[in-house]
């Protein structure tokens, strides 16, 4: 998951979406994600109930025609509540990844191109706070701003900005070294000219693969935080802050537990698998 | 090998150094007055008790004085005391920190028990049926939220077959917190593993030495084998950290007694100076064990052994 992949980032060579999805593995990731997606963008209609009403059906009802799903302590349908959690597990893994891709790269970049002293300094400090590690960045930023969900996503979002950035530097050191970037400085580049013009289109199909097996961690981690009640707060469906709560009732009505369980398992493993297929669709050694 | 250890050493001074000033700066970080925040939960506390707090954590001093304070007092082991209870940090911490390296040990040992093997098997049967199986199990095991692996063991083994306790203690405890954090890992190293072997398989070394007929078996335990586990001794490392991580929320499942619960738990109380020792202890840790792999690893390697 830490590892970072090797890819040969000058061209994504033709009938990549093919290879991609010829592969099973990553077809299902696929298929996965875009379902979830699905999910998130009709939760409205698809939801037979209100997820957060109160009294839907009986308590504790197991999955049945009515509520497929069955219904939680407050009888509240188990279904409506999942479909509604993935737009908050979308919303988790799309801004606290957005947020450690955006400053990540920028520092990746800054401090491949501009070098010297600059440099140190944004490398040495991204290698200290990666060896903090996540946990313990994201559970500081929690201590200090409160529990919720929005600085839940903010601490994971930082908390991941230096593994972001230590892959774009690798990936952005490579392009700096090669003719065609120093022909252009030849040529008279402005600074910003070869960072966004050069720089950036090269970087960013590592950068892609990164992002989407980082949204699974995203999603682990966030899940993680609501799950120990640091995230989420009642009433939201969140997937995480519902497993916590089914630990009280776990004789009484194992699905409370086995389902938001398996919804975030299955949401993982889909950007798992779709992030592990881009980078062997795009990975010139593996395609072999 | 000296040059490769020591630069690493300075690098861990660097990170804890980093991090006691990280520290300091956190309780004014906090949005309002940490003070009041922090007694905000207790009933009848007066103006004046809490300023008196208030000058007892050296609050009202300027922040580099703050911080010369706070060295001062951490040189001679003294972190504090918490504001419930008011017990001595460092008590509560060394109290509860050999329960936290007790489970993280179990799970290393079972990661990697678990991991290492079936790593290797799949790269020994790599572009098999075989292969392509295990990795699915070991990329549906990362994908796996480690708090629903633990609800999950906690219900088969502790609820309804009532083979092991629920929470407490003892070494029957430590079990299926160990599992849980264990089998999670056990995925990442199952993954490294073959990559790392894999790497080496296609290496001239390897190669020359299937070409001079030695046997198979002999060419994967003397050399393979070898060379594809010194990746996976960096791995445990990095590992051992997330281990540690991970721990906060196992230890919260299945009610260990560990630094992670406390932290947790202090979170909730904003109890700063328990928040704040266990952040310095918890990179404390991590630079250590990271600092004892990297001299392992140094020892393993002739590479680094001989420069």
């Amino acid at each position: 998951m830490s590892v970072a992949p090797d890819i040969d980032v000058t061209k994504a060579p033709p009938g990549f979406l093919w290879r991609l999805v010829r592969s099973p593995s990553s077809a299902i990731g696929l298929v996965i994600v875009l379902l979830l997606i699905f999910c998130a963008l009709f939760a409205d209609v698809l939801a037979p109930y209100d997820p957060n009403k109160m009294g839907s059906g009986g308590r504790f009802l197991p999955p049945s025609g009515d509520f497929l799903l069955g219904t939680d302590e407050f009888g509240r349908d188990m279904l409506s509540r999942i479909l509604f959690g993935s737009r908050i597990t979308l919303l988790v893994g799309a801004v606290a990844v957005g947020i450690s891709l955006t400053i990540g790269m920028a520092v990746g970049m800054i401090a491949a191109f501009r070098r010297g002293w600059i440099e140190a300094i944004l490398m040495r400090s991204t290698d200290v706070l990666f060896s903090f590690t996540e946990t313990l960045i994201a559970l500081s930023f929690v201590a200090v701003l409160g529990p919720s969900l929005q600085n839940a996503i903010i601490a994971v979002g930082v908390a991941g900005i230096p593994f972001y950035s230590r892959t774009c530097y690798s990936a952005a050191l490579v392009e700096t070294s090669k003719p065609y970037f120093e022909a252009s400085i030849a040529a008279g580049a402005r600074p910003t000219r070869m960072v966004l013009v050069h720089l950036l289109p090269n970087v960013m199909p590592t950068m892609i693969v990164v992002a989407t097996l980082g949204v699974s961690t995203a999603i682990l981690a966030a899940a993680g935080l609501s799950f120990l009640g640091l995230g989420a707060q009642p009433p939201t469906s969140e997937w995480g802050y519902m497993l916590a709560g089914s630990r009280d009732y776990i004789n009484r009505a194992p699905w409370l537990m086995t389902i938001p369980g398996i919804a975030i398992a299955i949401t993982v493993l889909g950007f798992n698998l779709l992030g592990d297929g881009l980078r062997t669709s795009l990975d010139p050694v593996e395609r072999k | 090998m000296w040059r490769f250890l020591s630069t690493r050493i300075l690098m861990g001074a660097l990170t804890i150094w980093i991090t006691t000033i990280l520290v300091t700066l956190l309780i004014h970080a906090v949005p309002g007055d940490p003070v009041q925040i922090m007694y905000a939960q207790s009933q009848g506390t007066t103006p004046e008790q809490i300023e008196e707090v208030r000058r007892s954590l050296g609050l009202d001093r300027p922040i580099p004085v703050q911080y010369a304070m706070f060295m001062e007092r951490l040189a001679q082991g003294d972190m504090g005391n918490t504001i419930r209870g008011g017990q001595p940090v460092l008590d509560v911490i060394m109290q509860r920190l050999p329960n936290t390296l007790v489970l993280a040990c179990a799970a290393m040992f079972i990661a990697v028990l678990i991991g290492v093997p079936i790593g290797f098997l799949a790269a020994y049967h790599k572009g098999s049926l075989t292969d392509v199986t295990l990795m699915f199990v070991a990329i549906a095991g990362i994908s796996m939220p480690h708090f629903w692996l633990g609800l999950v063991l906690l219900f088969f083994f502790a609820v309804e077959l009532g083979w092991l306790p629920v929470s407490g203690n003892g070494w029957l405890n430590l079990v299926l917190p160990a599992l849980t954090l264990g089998l999670s890992n056990a995925a990442i190293f199952a993954r490294l593993t073959r990559s790392s072997m894999i790497d080496v398989m296609n290496q001239d070394f390897v190669q020359t030495a299937m070409a001079k007929g030695l046997p198979k078996a002999l060419v994967l335990r003397r050399h393979v084998l070898r060379a594809g586990l010194l990746p996976v001794v960096t791995m445990m490392g990095l590992q051992f950290a997330f281990m540690m991580g991970g721990a906060i929320v196992v230890e919260n499942i299945f009610s260990w007694n560990g630094v992670g619960r406390m932290a947790v738990e202090a979170i909730f109380q904003r109890d700063y100076p328990i928040i704040q020792g266990f952040i310095l202890t918890f990179s404390v840790v991590v630079v250590l064990v990271a600092i004892t792999i990297d001299a392992l690893y140094a020892v393993l390697d002739p590479r680094i052994r001989r420069s």
